[in-house]
């Protein structure tokens, strides 16, 4: 079985689980302004479309993904700091990011992509209690993390930042940043190993992190857990 | 891949045994107890431990090539087959309570009846001025996860083991130039990729030499050798070996050796009674995954007989 048909199948087995609709918005765009003049489509966004689609196919209809095109929704992009595509967003019920993905979710990236899925459709959290206790010591934050692809730590670190996120209530948001897909973010922050994680542009977490490192890192102190 | 969702773990539960860590020895010892119909549970920092940033693992029986993280991969689909639960978090301390004991971790608190510590090792730092500052800036000790930023560009590995022979050669594929700095004046890598090392044009072994500082800006640009010579470049790998994750166990009274190793019998038995020990973690003189794995299988058969006994008293 080629690498291809295994990730393909383990979408078919995961998405089908998915019991509670969620719904993705995903930012694309038909056309870009390149040296003056339009050119039709984007490649990468044809290729983030149809990956979505596999899983979207294999949710059972729980799972939507609603395609905006940049051009024609500029006031949606402008609200939430659209500036490149393909970006997927997680927004909740109340009209919050949650998280955003400048990744597209393959290889090592499927699972934490459908745990975020899952985590967001309301499936119990392992970190939420924990989180909930120490929110109020928690800031308005952003945790950063820059991935590649053939990094292994890279989808656990990502699963615990989406977790953190979701349990936060809006307190939290994760944006997942592929690094080889947008080298000038990693050249912004000097970044050249993964994975690489950045709270609220402050701190910077290199490597294979734990929760605790990373909700310590939020707080600013020692977390406080009532068993 | 790994997972991190409540599928499978019960916090009220008192479990047959726990396992501390995430690599092959964990995940073996977990295979078996989940066999012997334990009630088993997996907590641990780092799924796939230090083997899934190997590139290549070709000494595993069976399986004649594959990467780390591949074997990992089939590791953890042989651990679903058996729906064997494994959590992301760290355990801060064990404490003994009648016939169980608690773990309280960062997030959470468990209790098992037994415990397999199986947290492995982690990278030995170079202890050099600049490798803290560069880490993730030039500085990496993990060739997998950061090759891709040294395409066409020149690095430095640092050691002369094995690992550090398999960190060049896959440095080589894509970057213009691989040099490996070693102490002593032979590589130590097992024939066959001593071989390779040396027949590869792109990689040259500057012996007898030690880095004594990393340089750079923003991000790594040469390394300073004890010769006063210096050697520009644009990533150090450091692969000088790995020590214990044995802070937990050394807490809570088990004795180790004088390289902070589990000191274990041929049971995996540690001196707590209940609490075993397997991989790199403990003392055992050769540290390869089927040896962890092995060592985590008589763990879990160890536990597996220490529990029994418990249900015969209780």
């Amino acid at each position: 079985m080629s690498h291809d048909d295994k990730y393909r199948e383990i979408i078919k087995r995961e998405m089908a689980k998915l019991r509670k609709p969620v719904k993705l918005k995903v930012f694309t765009c038909k056309e870009r302004q390149i040296e003056g003049s339009y050119i039709k489509e984007c490649m990468d966004c044809e290729q983030f479309m149809a990956l979505l689609k596999i899983y979207e196919e294999n949710s059972n209809g729980m799972l939507t993904i609603e395609e905006l095109c940049i051009d024609d929704n500029p006031e949606f992009a402008k609200k939430f700091d659209i500036s490149r595509v393909p970006t997927i967003l997680f927004i909740d019920d109340k009209g919050r990011e949650i998280i955003r993905y400048l990744a597209a979710p393959q290889g090592g990236e499927i699972q934490p992509f459908i745990q975020a899925l899952f985590a967001f459709a309301g499936a119990p959290n392992y970190y939420e209690a924990t989180i909930k206790q120490n929110l109020n010591r928690i800031q308005p934050s952003t945790i950063k993390v820059m991935i590649t692809e053939t990094c292994p730590y890279c989808p656990q670190v990502c699963t615990i930042a989406n977790n953190f996120a979701i349990a936060s209530d809006g307190k939290i948001r994760t944006i997942i940043i592929d690094i080889m897909a947008n080298p000038d973010i990693s050249q912004y922050y000097d970044a050249a190993g993964v994975p690489y994680t950045i709270i609220n542009d402050q701190k910077t977490l290199v490597g294979m992190v734990g929760p605790n490192e990373i909700l310590r890192a939020l707080i600013g102190g020692n977390i406080r857990v009532q068993y | 891949m790994f997972n991190i969702d409540m599928e499978g773990i019960d916090l009220e539960k008192t479990y047959d045994l726990i396992v501390l860590g995430g690599g092959p020895t964990a995940i073996g010892c977990a295979i078996y107890a989940a066999r012997f119909a334990m009630d088993v549970l997996i907590v641990g920092k780092t799924f796939g431990g230090l083997i899934a940033t190997t590139h290549l693992v070709e000494n595993y029986p069976g399986v004649a090539s594959i990467s780390g993280q591949g074997l990992m991969d089939m590791f953890k689909d042989h651990m679903d087959s058996l729906e064997i639960p494994y959590i992301s978090d760290e355990i801060r301390s064990i404490a003994k309570e009648n016939d169980h004991f608690v773990l309280l971790s960062f997030f959470q608190k468990f209790k098992a009846f037994s415990i397999c510590i199986a947290t492995g090792s982690e990278r030995r730092k170079l202890s050099v001025p600049g490798e803290n500052k560069f880490t993730g800036k030039g500085v990496s000790y993990c060739a997998t996860c950061d090759g891709p930023f040294y395409k066409e560009k020149i690095v430095a590995v640092i050691g002369g083991s094995d690992s550090a022979a398999k960190e060049a050669l896959f440095l080589a594929q894509n970057s213009e130039k691989v040099y490996i700095i070693y102490r002593g004046g032979e590589i130590r890598a097992e024939p066959i990729n001593k071989k390779r090392v040396l027949e590869n044009h792109k990689i040259e072994i500057i012996y007898n030499t030690n880095v004594v500082e990393i340089k750079g800006d923003n991000t790594v640009k040469s390394i300073i050798f004890d010769n006063g010579k210096d050697l520009d470049v644009d990533g150090v790998f450091i692969e000088i070996g790995s020590i214990p994750n044995s802070d937990l166990a050394k807490q809570i009274g088990i004795k180790t050796n004088e390289k902070d190793e589990i000191i274990i019998n041929r049971k995996s038995e540690t001196n707590v009674p209940g609490i075993f020990a397997a991989g790199d973690v403990a003392d055992a003189p050769f540290k390869q995954a089927i040896t962890g794995v092995a060592e985590g299988v008589i763990a879990a058969y160890s536990a597996f007989d220490y529990v029994k006994k418990i249900d015969i008293e209780y």
